[in-house]
């Protein structure tokens, strides 16, 4: 906006700076962020293409962007692709929603009352190292080879961030705005909706997009092991059958999927959390 | 030159005021507070203060840094309790915090995700009042404290002193009988702190609410209040009153009246060893 009114300007007064307004295009579409990001992509598939396409990468090894994208539109046009993708998605979204429950809630109350975040932390602090690829063999032993066994590993990879993001949210909420509204005789219900919750999200719903992040990455972990569809199960899959290029085209959708949910959500938090200093420049 | 009989009547430094008990609004009683557990060596932070306000009075507590003076405002509010003594509102111990008695804090304590109006409605809203009659008040009130035009605005898209004029119309709203005032102006600029001290000189005769109004600043309590509490530090006591005989409302001019500065000068060279020491 003030790059147009500047160019504005700059047409106002023709002469002298005729040239400055020639070069004003270029400099601007560099100046914005998403023709940034997409020249940055671009790059990395310019460079991606031209290894294997000067052949100093064995086609065996490493397919090039191209029979990646091919491989990717046979598989949505066989409809093949949205099966898996959306068997990924489905079980990311319930597990992560489960995440979100216990997460926030084990927050909340850890972060609200000191007394019982000594009994719990400990606990979460002792499981939080373990990795969800650890907990596959007892996973299986609990749930079976369905969806339920992806849920869980979904659920334990996001719950963690989900907790940590919330109890410290609570746990630095400012004691003299908690003290403002209880002298203004805020109501339990005015303390936690008015006050506590929408001061406690600028902190919250990062946690929150790093917990799904991490859920992604762990429901195509359970796919690899303990499913029969979705993204993971669909390289594990091509891998056995020798389909070096649709094992890239699976490695392909999960990266642009996570980027997709991790931009949608970073719009959500920018728009909720815009009175924060952290959302400013 | 203000030409008031009462002026030329000396301050009597130490004597409480003479009021009939109906009168105390507020009576503080051989309070003390300790913080610390058995394990620490404990710190004193009040010492047997016993202080009666008067309704309608405005109190200012002086003193320097370490003195207790927030603490004591932090107990009158019922965010904190006292270690010992007694603390009465009408005759009725002081246990929580309650709309009766609203906070205005050094650092704003804005709600940040809320507009001004938002903020303003919060204690209204706390009441259970229909919306539009919340909003109303609201309006009225911004308008009091002179941020008309601002009712849609973040505290982050206002100056510090826009802040504190929408926090002292956020403790306005709920009609309270006390204003708790914690060096509210301590973090403004030296001239918005004198424009804001004119603003409240004005608001608390026209609101006739009693106010304790914590300050470490000489003129600053001198100027606003009909009463200096002076504190001192380690451990904190009441040190001295001074009744203050200036008329109210306060104005400006009133800064220069010989009396004023005499006042402010002898109580700054009591005040300066204990200042020394604290630094």
């Amino acid at each position: 906006m003030g790059a147009n009114a500047e160019a504005g300007a700059m047409t106002a007064v023709p002469d002298s700076s005729a040239p400055a307004a020639r070069k004003m295009p270029w400099s601007r579409l560099l100046a914005d962020k998403s023709v940034r990001a997409g020249l940055g992509l671009a790059a990395f598939f310019a460079f991606w293409q031209a290894v294997t396409g000067l052949g100093l990468v064995d086609g065996f090894l490493l397919p090039s962007p191209f029979a990646v994208a091919q491989a990717l539109w046979e598989m949505a046009l066989d409809g093949s692709l949205w099966i898996h993708l959306a068997a990924s998605l489905q079980r990311v979204a319930v597990g992560f929603l489960l995440a979100c429950v216990v997460g926030l809630a084990l927050g909340l109350v850890c972060g609200w009352w000191r007394s019982v975040s000594d009994f719990v932390r400990p606990v979460v602090e002792a499981l939080r190292p373990i990795p969800p690829l650890a907990w596959i063999p007892i996973t299986i032993l609990w749930f079976g080879l369905g969806d339920a066994a992806s849920y869980f590993l979904v659920f334990l990879g996001a719950v963690f961030p989900a907790f940590v993001a919330t109890y410290t949210a609570v746990r630095g909420l400012d004691r003299n705005q908690m003290n403002a509204a209880l002298c203004l005789g805020a109501k339990p219900w005015q303390l936690f909706w008015d006050v506590l919750i929408p001061a406690s999200l600028p902190i919250i719903l990062p946690g929150l997009r790093i917990a799904l992040g991490v859920g992604w990455m762990c429901v195509v972990t359970a796919e690899l092991i303990a499913a029969q569809t979705g993204l993971g199960y669909l390289i594990q899959q091509s891998r056995m059958l020798f389909q070096i290029n649709n094992v890239v085209a699976g490695m392909v959708t999960i990266g642009l999927v996570g980027f997709a949910m991790s931009a949608i959500l970073e719009r959500i938090e920018r728009r909720v959390n815009a009175w924060a200093p952290s959302e400013r420049n | 030159m203000l030409a008031n009989a009462s002026l030329m009547s000396p301050a009597a430094p130490g004597l409480a005021p003479q009021f009939s008990p109906e009168d105390v609004q507020i009576d503080i009683r051989n309070v003390g507070k300790v913080y610390g557990s058995k394990v620490e060596a404990p710190v004193i932070a009040l010492d047997g203060v016993t202080l009666r306000i008067r309704r309608g009075e405005f109190i200012s507590l002086l003193g320097p840094s370490g003195c207790g003076k927030s603490t004591l405002l932090g107990i009158i509010a019922g965010f904190q309790s006292a270690t010992s003594g007694q603390l009465l509102q009408d005759g009725r111990p002081i246990t929580k915090p309650d709309p009766s008695r609203t906070v205005v804090f050094q650092d704003y304590a804005l709600f940040g995700w809320m507009t001004v109006q938002q903020n303003v409605e919060f204690g209204l809203k706390a009441k259970g009042m229909p919306k539009a009659e919340r909003a109303e008040i609201a309006r009225a009130l911004i308008a009091t404290v002179r941020l008309n035009g601002f009712e849609d605005k973040f505290p982050h898209q206002m100056s510090g002193g826009m802040k504190q004029r929408a926090a002292i119309a956020r403790a306005l709203a709920p009609d309270p009988d006390i204003l708790l005032m914690d060096e509210p102006f301590g973090a403004l600029d030296a001239q918005t702190r004198v424009l804001l001290q004119e603003e409240i000189a004005r608001i608390s005769s026209e609101a006739g609410k009693t106010v304790i109004f914590v300050t470490h600043g000489i003129d600053e309590a001198v100027f606003l209040a009909d009463r200096v509490v002076v504190m001192s530090p380690r451990p904190g006591r009441v040190r001295e009153e001074v009744l203050v005989p200036l008329p109210r409302p306060r104005t400006a001019e009133m800064r220069s009246d010989p009396w004023f500065v005499s006042t402010v000068n002898d109580l700054w060279e009591t005040l300066k060893p204990e200042w020394q020491k604290g630094e």
